[in-house]
């Protein structure tokens, strides 16, 4: 298996205010990301309600939940793509968005941000692959702008990127030429190609015809098994049971459970989890009875 | 650099200048609108040489510049022996050519969003072509293009301000030929451009407000 | 009416000159249009409010009045703002802004019409609000934008005819003139007829073929 995968230590380059931050990343190394009471309204609608949670390096943690319970949008603030606006996300120990001032609380410089955030990869459920550029070419357009890595470096590492989701061989073809699937696996590599910490997948599968679902998944568990740290929202409860270290159960922007998947899928004790598990066994029950 | 009495004086010789320009370029959205609607059917027709006819006219009307034309009206016309039309007349045929091939194109655009299965079921009603183009295919097609037409009475009312090529003292003539009498340039435009304002505004902000009613009722 | 070359031959090279003029006039105030356009899109779409709102005035305004009044007011109206200009710059600036203010509606389009998430995916990676831009909204956006991009150059072509009325020697100026010594009107207008409808359909002509060549990522093969 390819080692690119697995990165470790500190990302050097930080700025001078962050050394004593880093001091405590190394203090608690093992924990990659960090939750305090994170709350976000949309206007009068609080869609999360302090929300606390601690992702431990090389730890899978799933996120379900109803639609509309809040779970999307959770995982688009540990990106900072949701501006969260109560309580503190973490990373590596560095508070990710804001800046505290006199003055209160203030949204930190785009560089800033991009510092923190430099750990993170993100796979959206519609890929946002950039259909003018090949497969190689999203794969290797943070690598030359970012991380201004030359031509044949940066093509050197898409191509080992693009092989560690098996699709070398698509490497030239525009994403209009390929599946949805496929088309998920360049951008799965697009996002390891950074060498992130952590992973953050919002709902990877649910824009997928159902045939294509399994090369996403089969991928996310190769990457889950040599030790990455992933945060995945989804629909797909015989994943999260497979894969998953802990499931956390959302509703209405509060935590109602959380647990290993033992807990949560076989003793589930509140009443909204019970529901909601026997609601996606219902469908499937329907969809099983509809097999000849 | 404003002269209010000035302005008070000449602002109602623009008033009535405006009431010109107003006549000629509704005046050519009706006669535009008919070409329109001939040029359209011709464009979609099932016989290749009507088709090239109606692309020849879109071509040819949409391709030259508006005061190119209004010069070949205004020296064309008493060549062929017409040689006492008014300059009213002249300008009104003069836009109405082009504002025609304009309004075929969105016409053109109006009949094709109809649902062809439409015309079928007329069709075995018994309905002739002309009735169908009257009394199904235009009015739907009016109404799927309204904001369209808006627009085009809006881009009809900035043509007209070259007019005065064929002798007609429109809007802009009108204020050309107060600034060159009393040379308050800067004042005389600007009223002028308040005048165009006053009208189009209106016109483009109804035009916004027809395609958002459009949209919402065919989402 | 009897058609007479020599009208032509005569006068080939003031002809040749209208026609660099009108070519010079309308390639400058296209550049000059597409600049101040894409400048005015990006103010509308990156800017707060404080530059929007006075922009979406000046596009209403322009918007809502003819081109030839415009022309006056930049024309007649510069020097009492301190701005003498000769007819030919004067007449660059009024196409430039006249068509900096739809090219800018078109790249404003253009930059919605690029899906958020491309945008968050590229957010996502450290990449910049401007190589944002740069490498991923204007090549995607240039391929929906360029027919529309077209249409305008060649309504610039045909406004530039307008140039003549503040005395630019252009060529429906040049030939108008010709046609008035001659008394050959007829014959002047049409040939003035045929050279912006040659324009204006090598101009899309042009377009339709760029447009082939930069969309071909957006067609499908087969797989």
């Amino acid at each position: 298996m390819n080692s690119l995968l697995i990165p470790g230590g500190n990302v050097p380059g930080q700025s001078p205010e962050s050394i004593g931050e880093r001091m405590k990343t190394n203090d608690e190394q093992s924990t990659v990301l960090t939750l305090n009471k994170v709350g976000k309204s949309f206007g009068h609608l609080r869609v999360l309600k302090g929300i606390d949670l601690q992702v431990q390096r090389s730890e899978v943690v799933c996120l379900i939940g109803p639609s509309g319970s809040g779970k999307s949008t959770l995982l688009r603030s540990m990106a900072f793509l949701e501006e969260y606006d109560e309580g503190e996300i973490r990373i590596e120990g560095q508070l990710l968005g804001w800046q505290d001032t006199d003055k209160g609380r203030r949204r930190a410089p785009q560089a800033q941000i991009n510092q923190v955030r430099r750990n993170v990869g993100m796979v959206f459920q519609q890929f946002n692959l950039w259909p003018h550029m090949t497969a190689l070419g999203n794969v290797c357009e943070a690598l030359r702008r970012v991380r201004k890595l030359s031509a044949d470096d940066a093509k050197k590492r898409g191509m080992a990127m693009l092989d560690k989701v098996g699709l070398a061989h698509k490497a030239d073809a525009y994403p209009a030429q390929l599946s949805g699937g496929q088309q998920q696996r360049v951008a799965i590599a697009r996002a390891l190609a950074m060498e992130p910490h952590i992973m953050l997948f919002d709902e990877p599968t649910s824009a997928l015809d159902p045939e294509l679902v399994g090369e996403v998944l089969q991928v996310m568990k190769t990457l889950a098994k040599e030790g990455m740290t992933m945060v995945v929202v989804t629909h797909e409860m015989g994943f999260a049971a497979q894969v998953a270290d802990s499931v956390i159960f959302l509703d209405q922007g509060e935590i109602v459970a959380r647990g290993t998947p033992q807990q949560i899928f076989h003793n589930a004790e509140q009443p909204r989890l019970q529901q909601f598990l026997q609601n996606y066994l219902d469908r499937n029950a329907f969809w099983q009875d509809a097999r000849p | 650099m404003f002269d209010w009495p000035l302005l008070q004086q000449n602002a109602p010789l623009l008033l009535g200048a405006l009431w010109v320009t107003l006549q000629v370029s509704m005046a050519a959205l009706v006669f535009g609108f008919i070409i329109g609607i001939v040029v359209g059917s011709l464009r979609l027709s099932p016989i290749p040489l009507l088709r090239r006819l109606g692309g020849a006219y879109i071509f040819v009307f949409r391709g030259i510049p508006l005061l190119v034309q209004l010069l070949f009206i205004y020296y064309f016309l008493p060549r062929v022996g017409l040689p006492n039309v008014s300059p009213t007349v002249a300008a009104i045929i003069g836009l109405s050519l082009a504002a025609g091939a304009y309004i075929a194109e969105i016409m053109r655009g109006g009949f094709l969003a109809i649902p062809g299965g439409q015309l079928e079921a007329a069709g075995l009603l018994g309905m002739s072509d002309a009735q169908m183009l009257m009394r199904i295919r235009v009015p739907q097609a009016v109404r799927l293009t309204l904001p369209a037409l808006v627009n085009e009475m809006i881009l009809l009312i900035k043509a007209s301000s070259l007019v005065s090529v064929v002798g007609l003292a429109d809007l802009t003539r009108t204020a050309q030929n107060l600034a060159a009498s009393d040379y308050m340039f800067v004042q005389d435009y600007l009223m002028l451009a308040g005048f165009y304002c006053l009208i189009n505004v209106p016109l483009a902000y109804a035009a916004s407000l027809l395609e958002r009613r459009l949209k919402e009722r065919t989402a | 009416m009897t058609f007479d070359p020599s009208i032509f031959t005569d006068h080939l090279g003031d002809i040749g000159a209208g026609f660099l003029v009108t070519l010079g006039t309308w390639s400058s105030g296209v550049v000059l249009g597409l600049a101040l356009g894409m400048l005015i899109a990006v103010a509308q779409v990156f800017g707060n409010n404080f530059v929007r709102a006075p922009l979406r005035v000046l596009i209403e305004l322009i918007r809502s009045t003819p081109f030839l009044v415009q022309l006056f007011l930049v024309y007649y109206g510069g020097p009492s703002f301190g701005i003498s200009l000769d007819p030919i710059p004067a007449g660059i600036l009024g196409l430039g802004v006249y068509g900096g203010v739809y090219f800018a509606q078109i790249f404003r389009t253009g930059f919605q019409s690029v899906a958020q998430g491309q945008l968050e995916a590229a957010d996502c990676l450290g990449i910049t609000r401007l190589q944002s831009i740069w490498r991923i909204q204007l090549p995607q956006m240039l391929v929906m934008i360029l027919p529309a991009l077209v249409n305008m150059v060649t309504v610039l072509c045909k406004e530039t005819a307008v140039l003549s009325i503040i005395t630019i020697p252009e060529l429906t100026m040049v030939l108008t003139g010709i046609g008035s010594e001659t008394f050959a009107f007829v014959e002047t207008l049409l040939m003035l007829c045929i050279g912006y409808l040659i324009l204006v359909e090598l101009c899309s002509r042009l377009g339709m073929l760029l447009e082939t060549r930069i969309g071909r990522f957006m067609s499908r093969q087969p797989r």
